[in-house]
């Protein structure tokens, strides 16, 4: 890497030009950006779009050839039959299970992540005898567990499903973690303790502002597969706290497919998600483009 | 916060900060562990101790049947292929949706007014349910009542009959289309955060120095995102070699067993026909398996770092 | 409605007093049900059910009245039919108790009674005395889908088969009756034989394609093994060899059935292989195909019966009201497809209330209701519903509708059930998805058959040759 001097040398003549044909350059390329941009989310949005409308269409534009791009008539009878029929405290119940197993595996799993990461703890064979739970298909343990939930009459209850959440979620969230602390100078930290901080409040004044971004991409993708899990769901619930992924599986019937309701009840589970990343982005990007303005 | 303290205060400080790190350092990580020793340690024990044993659909046969379900394993073909199958997803989508991404990354990287808003559309796609996001697939594809066979008919200039989800050489394009739709937003949100965190200084200085954005990218940038990189592509393998929901919902593992990933094949022998301990035989394997494929993906990114 | 036989002699003058207040007097079996019932007042029991539209039945109309009846609360546990089968026995093995009551396919009866999820009903059956009404169900239905081993472990409660329907308007058309004859050299009505119907198909495809097809059929696995169980029977094969116990699915007979549904697909609309329950539904009431074969809801939702109702706003509106014929599929034995019956699960903590519950659900004035809810997914399997003057009344056609169900369940073909029916039918469904991809019929069946036999060398060569004789003895089992 150049020295500074060379750098200040530049800056006189051809660093000018530069900056100038940068500048140039720059507004092309935005605007070639924002065209990309604007196709490739088109691209990804589609399939979101073609769900939304069809708990919009009739069963006629639902089932028409050649297919309906856009409903004559929006129209929420769809909706009005979840909301009528009770459907929709699956939703809430996906909500409430999702949410507290977030709270939980983020909190003790950060904690754990910042063990490991600043003191090695229990070494390299605890950090991979974790990340190796994150391996264990979920399909090898569901019916050992449903064993256990049996005998703990956990089964079909709140707290079992949030546990089971939790600790399916941890070790993601301890793996996100150690590597985004891991990526923090260690120095900082130190000098507070220095200061006399005690761990606790290294960790909450130092630690939790810097990896704030990466904190909040981890809590997103955490609660996502805590909400859109189903195959536990599906062995772990009966009636009383069904989620609404096994609640859309009810649709697909032998004898009928509710595909308004299948769309309608999709979209209803999709919303709170897309509402909270509405509100979490501000977090995101700042984190993301404060955490670029790094010292 | 007190002020400068003497050099003693600061060495007895040092000491009892040691014994208070301890622990803290075990303390702060037992309820986790407690955790998924309960969640992780119990159905382990029980799988391993039932695959010794003969329980099926009928019988309950608990007696010790050393290797015999373990035996049966190597010999079974469907076995093997359902995982020669996820394999092959993995190794198609995993480098794609890594490419692809990294691409989106970059990008988005640059400020740009309203690039909040497109990358909280863009996530979007991994907020949906995978077996919704299957579904939703289904419907798209469907050769009536879906838009893209409609849209191949505006190219072709006759209407196509494509049948997605039944002809063999279709279903393969069709779940890796799903699946790639579904997660490269994830590795997209992942990059997007490792880059913006590689230090500008450094970038900016070999620019004015004259290197080339490719070289910049590959000495400087990717050597900086790796690690978080590598966590990604770790976790996003992990997930596609448990591929379930956009299978089942697209094929349900058909035609025939062509599209059978190692978790349908596993969830069809254990729950529907019911042969407990030949699954627990089977979910052995592949722990084992995948321990060994992770240790030494781990072991190399140690090094690397 | 029965009255009760009482043996002692009476007076006339009495006889005809009590004949004159029959109805205080008589016990039906749903009256007995709903008295015993009582003392359980305020406790729950829960039964499993189809999810979708067939649990609107106790979510919507028997749960309800139930309660109010008896003050037991019924709490419906929605299982998708996949997964019905492994969830029962899923309970049954961890000893939960969660079930009470079940809904049971009965071909997976045999195999639930032998893991000992079903309890035995008999001493129930006779302690309220339900035998006579028990009696009056469907003798298909009757003697093949409530006993194992000879003891009673559910009540038939749906008359599933599949009927074929068919445009009536275009077959009674004149240029099309003059233009077939011309062509084929026999009158076109409702085929009897698969070839005339490849005939029929195909000739109404030629004449008014795209706009509509000759026929169109639900040609996903799950429902396709149904038809070629049916279709290999009526050209004459048996699906074991009764004394080696070795599979005959891969003979020519079967080939010819698998091939021919192949061939079929080609007069029929374009992506047939994909269709569904529903696809077919909606392609028939839009018009677009001219003959289908499908469960007894086709029939009254393509009249339009019930269609209004708010649970069917999902169902497209029928265009063929009025015009659609009722006959028995080709060859007349139609499959026996599917069908549901009321069980107990043995680990139910509840069997006597819920026993109560499913004797009043199956009994003769409340199953009638049943099956003539609009939403109603259960169709016909007693004596009394095929002629029952409400019935007959519902839509112009409903009694030729309600004749060809009542001929098909005397004639019907039962669901192949022998030990571990689930895994032999994951083959038969493998295999289908593979015809239509493409793969030679021969070699698909071939397969099938090597994987049967190795089942059944796995299950127990004799314990399945019992279990195959024991069915193959079912007067339903082949055709006569």
């Amino acid at each position: 890497m150049s020295g500074a001097s060379a750098t200040g040398a530049a800056r006189g003549g051809a660093g000018e030009d530069a900056r100038r044909r940068r500048r140039r350059r720059g507004r092309r390329r935005l605007a070639a950006r924002y065209v990309a941009a604007i196709l490739i989310t088109v691209v990804f949005l589609f399939p979101i779009y073609w769900l939304f409308m069809i708990s919009f269409k009739t069963p006629e534009e639902i089932f028409h050839s050649p297919p309906v791009w856009y409903p004559a008539r929006i129209q929420f009878d769809n909706y009005a039959v979840l909301f009528r029929d009770g459907d929709v405290v699956t939703v809430w119940n996906s909500l409430f299970v999702a949410t507290i197993s977030t709270v939980l595996a983020m909190v003790l799993g950060t904690l754990c992540a910042y063990s490991l990461a600043r003191f090695k703890t229990g070494g390299d064979n605890l950090a991979v005898w974790i990340i190796s739970q994150r391996m264990i298909p979920p399909i090898a343990i569901v019916f050992p567990v449903f064993l256990l939930y049996v005998w703990l009459g956990w089964v079909d209850t709140y707290h079992g499903l949030i546990l089971l959440y939790t600790a399916f979620n941890l070790p993601y969230v301890i793996w996100m973690m150690r590597g985004y602390i891991e990526d923090i100078p260690v120095e900082l930290e130190e000098s507070a303790l220095v200061d006399g901080c005690t761990r606790w409040q290294v960790m909450a004044r130092v630690v939790f502002p810097m990896v704030r971004s990466g904190l909040f991409a981890t809590a997103v993708f955490t609660f996502v597969f805590a909400w859109n899990d189903f195959i536990f769901a599906l062995i772990m619930t009966r009636s009383e706290i069904t989620t609404y992924p096994v609640q859309v599986t009810h649709y697909f019937g032998a004898q009928s497919n509710f595909w308004a309701k299948i769309a309608a009840m999709s979209a209803l589970g999709t919303l709170p998600i897309f509402i909270a990343v509405a509100f979490l982005q501000r977090y995101l990007v700042r984190g993301i483009s404060l955490g670029a303005v790094k010292g | 916060m007190s002020g400068p303290l003497s050099a003693s205060e600061a060495g007895m400080g040092f000491r009892i900060g040691l014994f208070a790190d301890r622990r803290f350092k075990y303390l702060v990580i037992a309820p986790a562990v407690f955790i998924l020793l309960f969640i992780g340690l119990f159905p382990l024990i029980y799988s391993l101790v039932v695959s010794f044993q003969n329980i099926n659909m009928m019988e309950e046969d608990t007696s010790f049947s050393g290797l015999m379900q373990y035996r049966l394993l190597f010999q079974d073909l469907r076995l093997w292929q359902s995982l020669g199958h996820t394999l092959l997803i993995t190794a198609i989508a995993l480098p794609i949706e890594l490419l692809i991404g990294l691409l989106m990354a970059l990008l988005f990287l640059e400020h740009m007014p309203g690039r909040p808003v497109f990358v909280s559309l863009l996530v979007l796609p991994t907020m949906i349910a995978p077996i919704v996001a299957g579904a939703t697939w289904r419907l798209l594809f469907d050769n009536r009542y879906g838009p893209i066979n409609q849209v191949l008919g505006w190219f072709a200039g006759e209407p196509m009959t494509v049948l997605w989800v039944i002809k063999a050489n279709l279903v393969y394009p069709a779940i890796l289309l799903a699946e790639i739709w579904q997660w490269t937003p994830f590795m997209f949100l992942i990059l997007l955060a490792a880059l913006s965190n590689v230090d500008k200084n450094l970038t900016e200085a070999a620019e004015i120095d004259g290197a080339s954005d490719w070289r910049i990218f590959w000495r400087i940038v990717m050597p900086a995102i790796w690690p978080v990189m590598a966590i990604a592509l770790l976790i996003r393998g992990l997930d596609l070699f448990r591929l379930f929901d956009v299978v089942w919902a697209l094929t349900k593992g058909g035609p025939g067993t062509m599209t059978e990933t190692i978790s349908i094949y596993t969830y069809i022998q254990g729950f529907r026909q019911f042969e407990t301990s030949y699954t627990a035989a089977i979910a052995f394997l592949v722990i084992v398996m995948l321990s060994v494929a992770v240790i030494f993906a781990l072991r190399r990114m140690e090094i690397t770092r | 409605m029965k009255i009760r036989k009482i043996a002692a002699p009476m007076s006339v003058a009495a006889l005809m007093g009590m004949l004159a207040a029959a109805p205080a007097w008589a016990q039906s079996a749903a009256q007995t049900a709903v008295d015993a019932a009582k003392k359980y007042a305020g406790t729950e029991i829960t039964i499993v059910w189809e999810a979708g539209l067939q649990s609107l039945d106790p979510l919507n109309f028997s749960g309800p009245k139930w309660e109010e009846l008896t003050g037991i609360k019924v709490k419906v546990i929605e299982v998708t039919t996949s997964e019905m089968f492994t969830k029962i026995l899923q309970e049954h093995r961890a000893g939960s108790g969660a079930y009470d009551a079940l809904n049971v396919i009965p071909s997976w009866m045999p195999d639930l009674v032998r893991a000992g999820a079903l309890e035995p009903l008999d001493s129930f059956v006779d302690k309220y005395g339900f035998r006579d009404e028990l009696q009056n169900i469907a003798p298909t239905y009757r003697d093949n889908q409530m006993t194992v081993d000879g003891k009673i472990y559910g009540f038939p409660d749906d008359g599933d088969l599949f009927i074929l329907y068919y445009r009536k308007d275009l077959f009674e058309d004149a240029a099309n009756q003059a233009e077939f004859k011309a062509k084929h050299g026999y009158d076109l009505a409702a085929p009897e034989t698969w070839e005339q119907y490849a005939d029929i198909g195909q000739f109404l495809t030629d004449k008014y394609a795209p706009k509509m097809y000759g026929a169109g059929q639900f040609r996903q696995p799950a429902y396709g093994i149904w038809m070629f169980e049916e279709r290999y029977r009526v050209e004459g094969g048996k699906f074991f060899d009764p004394k080696t116990m070795r599979a005959q699915i891969n003979n020519e007979i079967g080939v010819k059935a698998y091939e021919g549904m192949r061939n079929d697909n080609k007069f029929m609309p374009p992506g047939v292989e994909t269709w569904g329950f529903v696809e077919a539904l909606s392609s028939f009431l839009a018009g677009e195909i001219a003959m289908t074969i499908s469960w007894p809801p086709f029939g009254r939702w393509a009249a339009g019966y019930g269609l209004d109702d708010a649970a069917l706003s999902w169902v497209p509106k029928s265009t063929i009201a009025g015009k659609v014929g009722y006959a028995l599929p080709p060859g007349g034995t139609p499959q026996l497809a599917a069908g549901f019956s009321l069980s107990i699960s043995s680990s139910s903590k509840n069997k006597e209330a819920a026993y109560l519950f499913i004797q009043w659900l199956n009994s003769e004035e409340i199953s009638l209701q049943r099956v003539q809810l609009p939403y109603a997914l259960r169709d016909p399997f007693r004596e009394s519903h095929f002629t029952d003057s409400e019935y007959l009344s519902r839509w112009p056609d409903a009694g030729a509708y309600l004749k060809t169900l009542r001929a098909g369940a005397d004639t019907g073909l039962l669901d192949l059930s022998i030990l571990q029916i689930d895994k032999y039918e994951e083959a038969l469904r493998q295999s289908m998805s593979r015809l239509w991809a493409g793969e030679d019929a021969k070699a698909i069946l071939d397969d099938v058959a090597a994987q049967w036999d190795s089942l059944t060398d796995k299950i127990g060569v004799d314990r399945q040759r019992m279990a195959y004789a024991d069915w193959s003895a079912k007067p339903n089992a082949y055709p006569k």
